[in-house]
């Protein structure tokens, strides 16, 4: 069973996370109406014991919007804000935080945010890729990280996980987005890619 | 993760024994995961194992706790490695539960499915569950302090609560 990676797929995936969240800044900054800046995304590929850690702190209280991906990948699109941080971005979009228009309103960021970024992972793979409908949850980030993971860690004993930084720039909002294949999953964007093996 | 720790955290598959009173054993946002305690109750033994998923289905390589089926054996081996004995250990589970409804993938509910196959387990290597704090839709951080045996829950926006205390008749209790 493949359980690491050589420094090219990394490359390529790293590549391939820094083209798809630029995707998603475009769409954010349409709907927010401003600048968004970019991170260079990390390919974290780790023992699942050491994988929690390396996303943030466990028992911080974060907003998550979870977005499963389905067809030629199983995979699950993650959004993590600070609490206060999806405040700010409910009010750039106009809607009271902590209400229920608020929740849906982050959902359906993660929505488009995670749309565009499959969308530019299915074009560059050549994968076809399903979005489902996003779910949104205010919890201890270790709760929602550790059970995104397992959703994936049948068989697989590392955490694969392209993370990368959106920062809305003027306000105090800056969200964590990551994309997080299962083992298969990994396997199928290298193909894509022209990298398997 | 050392024996002289305050606390030692068990990460996701990971277990972990002690038999140091005063020790604390910490699982730290338990989703669908199911933080497993076993204690002796009149001595100072204690363990915690991060559970997973259900089913190892013969994968051997995985950390041992990853999987209900394998953690629990492997669990009370160690305790038993320790000095506790297996027929007087008592279990107590905190987790398992739905942070996300996830559409309608078929896998979803793994919290369910990790409590059901954990006490599957407990059930087959006669280990009675006393405590669990598990099912709905919030994370969950569970500790045990090796000595008293008392287990503690706490959820997000709420206060650190004490889930079980062993009942320790018949015999100094270890402070």
């Amino acid at each position: 069973m493949k359980t690491t990676y050589s420094d090219q797929q990394l490359d390529a995936l790293r590549e391939l996370a820094n083209i798809g969240s630029g995707t998603a800044a475009t769409a954010l900054s349409r709907l927010v109406g401003r600048t968004i800046d970019v991170s260079v995304p990390t390919a974290l590929a780790l023992p699942l014991a050491e994988a929690v850690d390396a996303v943030g702190t466990p028992d911080e209280t974060v907003t998550a919007v979870v977005m499963p991906i389905s067809g030629d990948l199983d995979a699950i699109v993650l959004l993590l804000f600070p609490p206060a941080d999806a405040e700010v971005l409910c009010e750039l979009l106009g809607v009271r935080a902590g209400s229920e228009v608020g929740r849906s309103a982050l959902g359906e960021i993660g929505n488009i945010l995670g749309s565009a970024y499959v969308g530019a992972l299915g074009v560059m793979t050549g994968l076809e890729l399903d979005p489902s409908p996003p779910e949104t949850a205010t919890d201890m980030l270790g709760a929602i990280v550790a059970t995104v993971l397992a959703n994936g860690a049948e068989e697989s004993d590392v955490a694969f996980v392209l993370d990368s930084n959106l920062d809305v720039e003027g306000a105090e909002c800056s969200l964590s987005f990551m994309l997080v294949p299962d083992r298969v999953g990994v396997g199928e964007v290298l193909a894509g890619l022209g990298l398997a093996g | 993760m050392s024996e002289g720790a305050p606390e030692a955290v068990v990460r996701m598959g990971e277990l972990f024994v002690s038999g140091s009173a005063g020790h604390v054993l910490a699982s730290i946002g338990l989703g669908s995961c199911i933080g497993l305690v076993l204690v002796e109750a009149t001595r100072p033994f204690a363990g915690l194992a991060h559970i997973m998923l259900p089913a190892s289905n013969g994968d051997r390589a995985a950390p041992a706790g990853k999987f209900a089926d394998r953690a629990v054996p492997e669990l009370i081996e160690q305790m038993g490695a320790i000095g506790a004995a297996a027929s007087r250990l008592e279990a107590v589970l905190v987790g398992g539960a739905r942070m996300f409804s996830f559409g309608s993938s078929p896998r979803l509910d793994i919290g369910r499915r990790n409590e059901e196959a954990t006490r599957a387990a407990l059930d087959r290597a006669g280990v009675a569950v006393r405590a669990a704090a598990t099912g709905g839709t919030n994370g969950r951080t569970v500790r045990v302090r090796v000595g008293t045996g008392v287990v503690t829950v706490k959820e997000p926006g709420a206060a650190e609560i004490e889930l079980f205390a062993p009942t320790q008749t018949g015999q100094e209790k270890p402070r």
